[in-house]
């Protein structure tokens, strides 16, 4: 061992235990929020409030995988949403056509997921910035016209109909609407769980890298096109997770879950929450469902309130809410530093 | 003599006086609790491409409220609509729905939802149990397919499968009288314009055998130019045309085809003309296009619907739409229903609803029946006409004879293995 080799492996050991006690550290995060998320409905018969969660955990999923792509790696997708109708009728039409029990088809729509993600995935990352944007819509229209035209198997523009059956499992009933909700709340923190591992991982690190300078990455001796690929594919399962459980809430898969509306509702969630936080679509997702929830009670003209919050974000603050947060506490902590 | 009495307030005249306090004090409770009102739900699109149609339904409903409201309410509770916009998106259209039953308390659902929409409100009344009434849906499958059924949801609205029976035959008649064998068609590229397209056109070789259909145009739902479907069937030449493009859609497509003198040319069928969303719209309406009734105030010609169109009219300065008799119909259903089961209660609500026949200015003889067997609306006011360029716009009106569509509807159940 060279001197230079030795000094990097002492580096390199506390850096390691200090990846280990971030790993813990975020488990245990995540099993508080669970625990905290699991015990609202104890304290609380709010129906709504439950509804609310239900529909966060699947937009937050969706949200939160589609800044994986925009954020971490610089991809902007505006075809993200396919994967979200994709998940919902995958899934959807596994228990309606194979009644298999839901684990099974939860499994295997991933599996057909992967499949579709890896073959669109393997066009798509070839180009660059707008391209790119242009030919993911492309797909996702592609997909939405299949879902309308192919009407004897995915009922067309009248959606999956007649409801998705959901057989008990490991004693867990999903038409019981509290188990519908711990699960969703499940699925939100294991997802969450999972994506944020993988925004710390050395492959996190990596996209990051490709994302500021993809020719150095390059030459770095970095598989450029496999790391897109691969976070296009990892990105578009926990995108199919979001679309699960918005099928399950609403019993059925509608053609607008894959309609570019969907995937414009994504980049407005980045866009509210921001993108340089992990935490930001969460917190983008949170608000939009807030605002859309409140403001369509009282108006039916939400367009121009929805449009008034999204300039003030965009020409006011000029970054996500969490963003603006963030570098206000870092600014202030600079400050108090003295610097 | 000595007073055995003291002059005041005597222990019987404290009681009396307590207990007209205490009555005065309950009596606003107790007459609050018989009156408490009742919340029925609504979620329907209020904005996008389709809200004029959406608000024509909030409009006819809350006109015919303020009737059964002013007759003293749902069985003796005021009726609180809480109408909300699902922008005709089925996922919202679901989350309004739970939203009304679970926060707002309603206790009552009208769907005003079309298309995906109201198969997403259909599974919410599956879930919670909640009687719904579905008034804007078209799609014969949400009533007709057995798997959809369920004992508290019904179907308020015309149906596609009628109006292919009727335009068939209708188009039929027209066909063989002035000898119109070679047709075309042009129709939206979607379910509805599919199976309803494929449905006439069915009904029409029953009627006819002899017809040939030698053009067939899909221009995409909402497209702009039509030059090409327009172009593409001038030059196949046919002698008639039929269409169940609609709304919007509609209008721009006569204003394209007039500049090629597309009706001088050929008999057009256009089943959603007679509508007057689309009759006031479009700039020059030709002369003589047949049309299936969608709402127009002339047919029935009796008193009762003209005075009702004119009601609206004269409420909103805007005529109903084909989606406005249909929640009119829904609130006159619960109001006579409520009234026969003398309870505002969902169950007892929907026991009364099976095979119900009311009075109604929209039904084919004057009234309209809620069948028992499919929870569907029928014996509504159904025909066809001819368009002229100004008011009444659809003159006379040849009825449908429901006789025959209850004929070829249970054929045609059979072949899609519902019964």
């Amino acid at each position: 061992m060279t001197e230079l080799e030795a000094g990097r492996a002492q580096t390199l050991v506390p850096a390691r235990s200090g990846a280990a006690l971030q790993r813990y550290r975020d488990v245990l995060i995540a099993l508080i929020a669970f625990a905290v998320l699991a015990s609202l409905p104890l304290f609380t018969g709010s129906k709504a409030l439950l509804d609310f969660v239900i529909r966060c955990s699947a937009y937050g999923l969706f949200a939160t995988s589609l800044n994986l792509l925009v954020g971490y790696t610089g991809l902007t997708s505006f075809g993200h949403g396919m994967f979200f109708g994709l998940g919902a009728y995958s899934f959807g039409l596994i228990m309606q056509k194979l009644g298999v029990p839901i684990p099974v088809a939860f499994v295997a729509t991933l599996a057909i997921t992967a499949v579709v993600a890896a073959i669109i995935g393997a066009i798509c990352v070839r180009l660059k910035e707008i391209y790119f944007a242009f030919v993911t819509l492309a797909f996702q229209m592609l997909i939405h016209s299949t879902i309308l035209s192919w009407a004897s198997f995915t009922g067309g523009d009248q959606g999956l109909r007649g409801g998705i059956p959901r057989p008990v499992f490991l004693g867990i009933d999903l038409s019981d609407h509290v188990h519908l909700y711990v699960t969703s709340c499940a699925l939100l923190i294991l997802g969450l769980l999972a994506m944020h591992q993988i925004a710390q991982s050395p492959f996190g690190y990596t996209l990051r890298m490709i994302r500021d300078n993809a020719a150095r990455a390059s030459f770095l001796g970095i598989d450029v096109w496999r790391a897109k690929l691969t976070v296009f594919v990892l990105a578009a399962l926990f995108a199919s997770m979001g679309g699960m459980v918005m099928a399950l809430f609403v019993s059925g898969a509608y053609p607008e879950f894959a309609y570019w509306t969907i995937s414009g509702e994504g980049i407005f969630i980045n866009m509210l929450g921001g993108v340089s936080t992990f935490l930001g679509p969460m917190v983008g997702t949170v608000l939009l469902l807030l605002l859309n929830d409140t403001v369509t009670r009282f108006t039916e003209y939400h367009g121009i309130v929805l449009g008034v919050v999204i300039l003030f974000f965009a020409l006011g603050l000029r970054k996500g809410l969490l963003d603006f947060v963030a570098d206000w506490l870092a600014q202030r902590r600079d400050a108090g530093e003295g610097r | 003599m000595t007073k055995t009495r003291r002059p005041g307030i005597s222990r019987r005249s404290t009681l009396a006086l307590m207990g007209a306090g205490a009555m005065s004090v309950a009596a606003p409770w107790v007459a609050r609790a018989q009156a408490k009102t009742i919340k029925i739900g609504m979620p329907t699109i209020l904005s996008g491409r389709v809200a004029q149609l959406g608000t024509s339904s909030r409009n006819a409903v809350m006109l015919e409220v303020e009737k059964v409201n002013g007759a003293g309410g749902l069985a003796g509770r005021q009726i609180e609509m809480v109408i909300r916009d699902s922008k005709g998106q089925p996922q919202e259209a679901a989350r309004v729905a739970r939203e009304l039953v679970n926060t707002d308390g309603c206790e009552l659902l009208l769907d005003g939802e079309a298309s995906s929409g109201s198969f997403a409100v259909h599974e919410v009344a599956r879930d919670l149990g909640v009687l719904c009434i579905h008034t804007c849906s078209e799609a014969s499958s949400l009533t007709a397919d057995p798997k959809q059924r369920i004992p508290n949801a019904f179907r308020c609205v015309r149906q596609g499968i009628h109006d292919s029976i009727v335009g068939g035959s209708y188009a039929a008649s027209i066909a063989k009288a002035k000898g119109l064998k070679k047709w075309a068609t042009c129709s939206p590229d979607y379910a509805y314009g599919r199976d309803t397209t494929g449905e006439f056109t069915l009904y029409l070789k029953r009627f006819a055998p002899d017809i040939e259909i030698i053009s067939e145009s899909w221009p995409k739902l909402f497209q702009a130019d039509y030059t090409e479907v327009v172009t593409k069937i001038l030059q196949a030449k046919p002698q008639a045309l039929y269409s169940c493009l609609w709304g919007g859609d509609l209008t721009s497509y006569i204003d394209q085809a007039n500049i090629y003198a597309m009706f001088s040319q050929m008999e057009v069928f256009a089943v959603n003309m007679a509508d007057y969303t689309a009759l006031t719209v479009v700039k020059n309406l030709p002369k003589g296009i047949h049309s299936g009734n969608r709402y127009i105030k002339t047919f029935p010609t009796t008193p009762e619907n003209a005075a009702w169109g004119d009601a609206y009219k004269a409420k909103y300065n805007e005529y109903p739409t084909n989606w406005s008799w249909q929640n009119a119909t829904a609130v006159m259903f619960l109001a006579e229903a409520a009234k026969k089961a003398n309870s505002a209660d969902g169950k007892k609500i929907a026991e009364v609803l099976k095979g119900l026949t009311i009075k109604c200015p929209f039904g084919a003889d004057g009234t309209v029946t809620m069948r028992g067997d499919d929870h569907t609306l029928v014996g509504y006011a159904i025909g066809w006409g001819t368009t002229i360029p100004q008011e009444p716009y659809v003159p006379e009106v040849k009825a449908g004879d429901w006789k025959t569509i209850f004929e070829l509807e249970a054929e045609w159940k059979k072949s899609k293995g519902y019964t």
